[in-house]
């Protein structure tokens, strides 16, 4: 019913890419007796993984609740979530996760729904733990900065200090984990100008903020502001810094320009992803200077990296309203290679023989702490985990 | 020109051709209860998909019939004068332009309540598949209008970018349209009098189910992966899902299962809907106003020693004497080697009988859910396998009815 199926020379193009270990996990179904998220409420917008367990944030419809969620590796299936209503009452959604922070601890904040009078709500920090058998365990640290969301952040390697952009306004923030105590800089709040700019590209907050943040090997932190520029931020004496190189981009795309994420190399390179016309680049914190490594794809978007312990760099390329592609990054080798919409078989009570699962608009990425497993989170309606091994 | 002259003009030109003999296995239906009716004026005519519908307030019946690239004509069958009529076709008609291109017509037609024509279209071959969102790709499938009395086709604009829409039903009570788009196994709620479109999300995994279908108050239904009923609950304007999945035979491979209901037939006097999945069951469906209804399982579509999930079958139709009619095979699957068996099954005694048998010369499949005139004259829409030539395939339509010889 789909393709005449005389025609099998063609056919044969139309395949997936399903490496031998590889599955995906059931983590959203509505109407179930099975732990399971609900519609509308399991976007997966960030994810790490600690030892055997996954960790993932959600994003849910306006007016709904998001989750932070716990599947495991080894049992294939989700182990517990947490509705962040239950902690903190009003929020959307948790983006910005999970720097990891002293004793086996997890950051991440979260953006709010609108009031019923239509304005802001307060974004808050929250510590996650995850104890021996899965279980979820969440604590309110606050709110840095009343009536903005945070967008993006990152930890010091000590895992002592968070450093945030807040949503809508971009303001910059830190906050010390263990004095509660928080500083908020303007340095990166777009000028009157630069908004009309935005408004004239009809570029929001969420296409043009800093969406990712990463600290180099010295300490700085880096990340994007708007028109292309990438930032670093000096924590020894809170300063901020505008590289002379820009993120890379396609002639005219200027105002597109987003760093939407990270992956930090073993050698300390920092490999960034830009939203705007899909661009991987690599920059050199010890000259600040930038190397556009060219798109894995024609479309825009880089949502997530990450590495493996092959030491190739792992990506999701694409999204709404295209088709995400997971694509691997090898420097020393192949270069580039796409492996389109992964398909995974999901095994769960109920479907016992497997069913088929095409990751479409896959949203973040992260790789095991042996770098053996990749995992890919969904932005959907029902969103799944997509996990594949490195061979 | 008297019918009967004008059955001799058509059958001259080889639009109306009387099915030769074969094998009939009912003493009661016989050859002459079946025609088969070509497509006047299209050369390259290559297949149909599903893309079938019958209006009562025209009594007539649309078929959407593609050169499986890029070129589509719809065609109207006359019931009273039964004349079959090409349209145009739909790039011209919609204006499309050329980086708008639609492989096909995937979806039903289907009468709304202005008594107008909705369908929609399907990217359809290969490059659809494989270039998707590049620019040389496909743009997206459109939800169509079509008025018969003025002839005139409305395009209501695309359904999701790079999809394809490949169904499309409406609610009978306020013409609000229910969509499916494909790859990514979107539900979509389009009102043309707003232009109000509702993305409700990815319910499938990595295949797409075919088909829609709405009940008697204006609901629609789909399925998840799991084969569960998905309700489109009207008066809340939400998704409902069953609890439990679709029967299935113990075995039915997951790629069966994720690719749910491949068509239906409505039992209108007695509010049943009945289903078949692509795991080869047929189902009673008694559906309610609000919640999701009752599900009886009748069996297999056709009895085999091994695997009872592997007959496919993508077209179902219920005649006046509330049996159910359908023919199995298609797409490399079928009960005997390539052939195709056209099937009785009396619902309320489970019997199936074999009516005929067709090689795949003759008919290779038919597809088409819920086609029938008042007449009672069923309607598939068949194709035919050319081996060795180009097209490869013919499309025609099957015109078939139990109770009496049809008339060509």
């Amino acid at each position: 019913m789909v393709l005449s199926s005389w025609v099998n020379v063609s056919r044969a193009q139309y395949s997936f890419w399903e490496p031998d270990e590889a599955f995906a996990i059931e983590v959203s179904l509505e109407n179930t007796e099975l732990k399971r998220l609900p519609i509308y409420r399991n976007s997966i917008q960030s994810l790490t993984v600690a030892g055997d367990y996954i960790i993932g944030g959600t994003a849910a419809r306006e007016g709904l609740s998001p989750f932070v969620l716990v599947a495991s590796l080894s049992e294939r299936k989700l182990i517990d979530f947490e509705d962040i209503e239950n902690v903190i009452s009003g929020q959307r959604s948790i983006r910005s996760g999970f720097c990891a922070g002293e004793n086996n601890s997890f950051f991440a904040g979260t953006i709010a729904n609108k009031g019923s009078d239509n304005s802001r709500g307060d974004g808050h920090l929250m510590r996650i733990k995850i104890d021996r058998e899965g279980t979820v365990e969440i604590k309110n640290l606050g709110v840095p900065i009343p009536g903005e969301g945070i967008f993006s952040l990152t930890c010091d390697a000590e895992g002592t200090q968070l450093f945030g952009i807040s949503y809508p306004t971009g303001l910059f923030f830190t906050y010390n984990i263990k004095t509660g105590n928080s500083r908020i800089f303007d340095d990166l709040v777009p000028t009157d100008e630069e908004l009309r700019t935005f408004r004239d590209y009809a570029q929001t907050p969420d296409m043009y903020l800093g969406a990712a943040l990463i600290e180099d090997d010295r300490g700085m932190i880096y990340g994007s502001k708007g028109l292309n520029e990438i930032f670093y931020f000096d924590p020894k004496n809170n300063s901020f810094h505008v590289l002379e190189d820009k993120i890379p981009e396609v002639w005219g795309r200027t105002s597109l320009g987003q760093i939407e994420s990270w992956a930090k190399s073993e050698d300390g390179m920092l490999y960034g992803g830009n939203a705007g016309d899909g661009q991987l680049f690599r920059l050199d914190p010890s000259s600040n200077r930038v190397k556009n490594l060219g798109k894995p794809i024609m479309m825009p978007r880089i949502r997530g990296l990450t590495f493996g312990k092959d030491g190739k760099l792992y990506g999701v390329a694409g999204g709404a309203p295209g088709y995400g592609h997971l694509f691997s990054y090898d420097q020393e080798g192949e270069g580039y290679h796409v492996y389109g919409n992964p398909q995974f078989t999901m095994v769960a009570p109920g479907i016992e023989q497997g069913i088929r699962w095409r990751g479409f608009n896959l949203s973040t990425i992260g790789s095991s702490e042996n770098g053996k497993y990749i995992v890919m989170g969904e932005d959907e309606a029902l969103s799944q985990l997509l996990i594949f091994a490195i061979q | 020109m008297n019918i009967t002259k004008l059955l001799y003009f058509l059958a001259v030109l080889g639009i109306i051709y009387i099915v030769p003999n074969r094998d009939a296995h009912s003493q009661e239906i016989s050859d002459k209860n079946i025609v088969f009716i070509d497509y006047p004026g299209f050369p390259e005519q290559h297949s149909t998909w599903n893309d079938i519908g019958y209006s009562p307030t025209h009594n007539k019946v649309f078929v959407g019939v593609t050169d499986h690239f890029g070129k589509i004509a719809l065609y109207d069958y006359d019931v009273d004068l039964r004349t079959m009529t090409n349209r145009g076709f739909i790039a011209d008609m919609a204006n499309l332009r050329d980086y708008q291109w639609q492989g096909k017509i995937h979806s039903k037609f289907i009468e709304g309540p202005d008594g107008e024509i909705y369908f929609s279209t399907d990217g359809g071959v290969y490059r659809s598949l494989h270039l998707r969102d590049h620019p040389h790709g496909y743009s997206g499938g459109y939800f169509m209008k079509w008025n018969p009395e003025t002839e005139e086709l409305t395009n209501l604009g695309v359904g999701m970018q790079y999809e394809t829409l490949k169904d499309v039903d409406v609610d009978p009570h306020t013409g609000v349209l229910y969509g499916i788009s494909f790859p990514q196994v979107h539900f979509l709620v389009y009102n043309p009098s707003t232009n109000e479109r509702r993305d409700l999300g990815r319910l499938g995994g990595g295949h797409v189910p075919r088909v829609n279908f709405t009940d008697r108050w204006g609901n629609a239904y789909y399925v998840d992966w799991r084969q569960r009923l998905v309700k489109y609950e009207k008066s809340k304007g939400e998704l409902i899902f069953a609890r439990e999945s679709l029967p299935a035979f113990p075995g039915t491979p997951g790629s069966h299962i994720i690719t749910g209901i491949t068509a239906y037939a409505k039992d209108r006097e007695n509010g049943i809907i009945y289903l078949v999945t692509y795991g080869a069951k047929l189902l009673a469906f008694n559906p309610e106003k609000e919640g999701i209804g009752e599900i009886a399982d009748l069996g297999p579509v056709y009895d085999l020693e091994e695997d009872p999930w592997r007959p496919y079958v993508p077209n179902l139709n219920i005649g006046d004497n509330g049996k159910l009619y359908y023919i199995i095979g298609g797409h490399g699957n079928f009960v005997k080697e390539d052939t195709t068996v056209f099937v009785e099954m009396d619902p309320k005694t489970g019997k199936r009988t074999i009516l005929y048998e067709f090689p795949v010369s003759e008919i290779a499949e038919a597809t088409g859910s819920d086609i029938k005139d008042k007449e009672g004259n069923l309607y598939f829409a068949g194709r035919k396998r050319n081996p060795g030539q180009e097209p490869n395939s013919t499309p025609f339509m099957i015109k078939f009815n139990p109770a009496e010889e049809v008339q060509p």
